[in-house]
């Protein structure tokens, strides 16, 4: 049964571009791997160094690279919302959607106490310094809701039994 | 050669990564999968980025340490892509697109091992900014990862892949 949401979404332009033309499925699942790869490649290697691998880089440095990171956000969420015109059943009701986003806001609001809390302290580290303990927990836990975001994307067809 | 990809398919172990429904078979395979991805063309993007220039500041010499990391995602890849290709082997083996992913990827860690000897190895490494052609062992390093994971999404809807997928070709019109 399709809810009246589902009825709605499935009438608009966006919907219809997604389903008309075969290529922009596959194009947008395609985007969707590459800009994973530049969020949790540059995110990842943030997280690493504040854990204790490659002491010897400045994360001030380093911060530069997020940028590619946030670039590879924006080409998620919108490949992602692609996906959600195009098969709005698919993904309303799935479990695996619902957690997958909720990971997805974890994700977020872990990276703004990061910010709001240690990364003055962690920008100020020089090379070879060792974090502070609640920047570990926060890296840590970056990495944990990135890999589950990854998770329950990859449950999607799997969980919900949608597609 | 077909009679071989037809045995190893219909493997009990094939059957059951295929079929089992069980969240530990093709999903989980899939999920270590794309960790695998992220592990060994993430970061590589991330290191081919600062060879590239975008954060300067960056000392690249310590960055060889994610080396090991990137070799850890290549190998749970290279397990778990056996094992999706076992699974599908009659008509994976025979896609042109899965072969072209094959390429891209030794390509790409061949381009791994060059940038770790020319620039990583090289005396004069955070001395001077990167010499404009190991610049292009970077920029080749990302259009490889790029290419191989285009190929990998590719697998499921061109040539012989697609045909579980019922899909013939890319560029008909649903309408």
């Amino acid at each position: 049964m399709m809810g009246s949401l589902a009825i709605w979404i499935k009438g608009t332009p966006i919907s219809w571009f997604v389903n008309h033309y075969a290529w922009v499925w596959p194009t947008c699942e395609t985007l969707h791997f590459i800009g994973l790869t530049f969020l949790i490649g540059t995110v990842g290697v943030l997280d690493m160094r504040i854990l204790g691998i490659a002491k010897e880089l400045e994360i001030a440095a380093m911060h530069r690279l997020i940028r590619w990171g946030i670039g590879g956000f924006i080409i998620n969420l919108v490949t992602g919302i692609l996906f959600f015109f195009g098969q709005p059943d698919g993904y309303i009701g799935n479990i695996a959607f619902y957690l997958k986003m909720l990971f997805v806001v974890l994700a977020g609001v872990n990276v703004t106490i990061f910010y709001l809390t240690v990364y003055e302290e962690v920008e100020k580290l020089a090379p070879g310094g060792d974090a502070p303990f609640a920047a570990k927990v926060i890296a840590a836990v970056s990495l944990f809701f990135w890999v589950g975001v990854i998770f329950f994307g990859r449950m999607l067809p799997f969980l919900g039994n949608s597609f | 050669m077909m009679d071989f990809l037809i045995r190893v398919e219909h493997s009990g172990f094939s059957t059951w990564v295929r079929g089992s429904g069980s969240v530990f078979s093709y999903p989980l395979i899939l999920f270590l999968h794309t960790v695998g991805l992220s592990m060994v063309a993430g970061v590589n993007t991330a290191v081919d980025l600062r060879i590239l220039g975008f954060a300067p500041r960056v000392r690249l010499a310590p960055m060889e340490k994610f080396y090991p990391i990137m070799w850890w995602g290549f190998a749970i890849n290279a397990v778990t892509g056996v094992i999706l290709l076992a699974a599908s082997a009659s008509t994976i083996a025979i896609s042109g697109v899965f072969w072209t992913k094959m390429v891209l990827i030794l390509l790409a860690v061949v381009d791994l091992q060059v940038i770790r000897n020319r620039i990583f190895r090289d005396p004069l490494v955070d001395k001077r900014p990167v010499p404009m052609n190991d610049r292009l062992l970077a920029l080749l390093s990302i259009l490889l990862w790029t290419g191989a994971i285009t190929a990998g999404r590719l697998i499921a809807y061109v040539g012989a892949g697609a045909a579980e997928n019922g899909i013939t070709t890319l560029f008909y019109f649903k309408g």
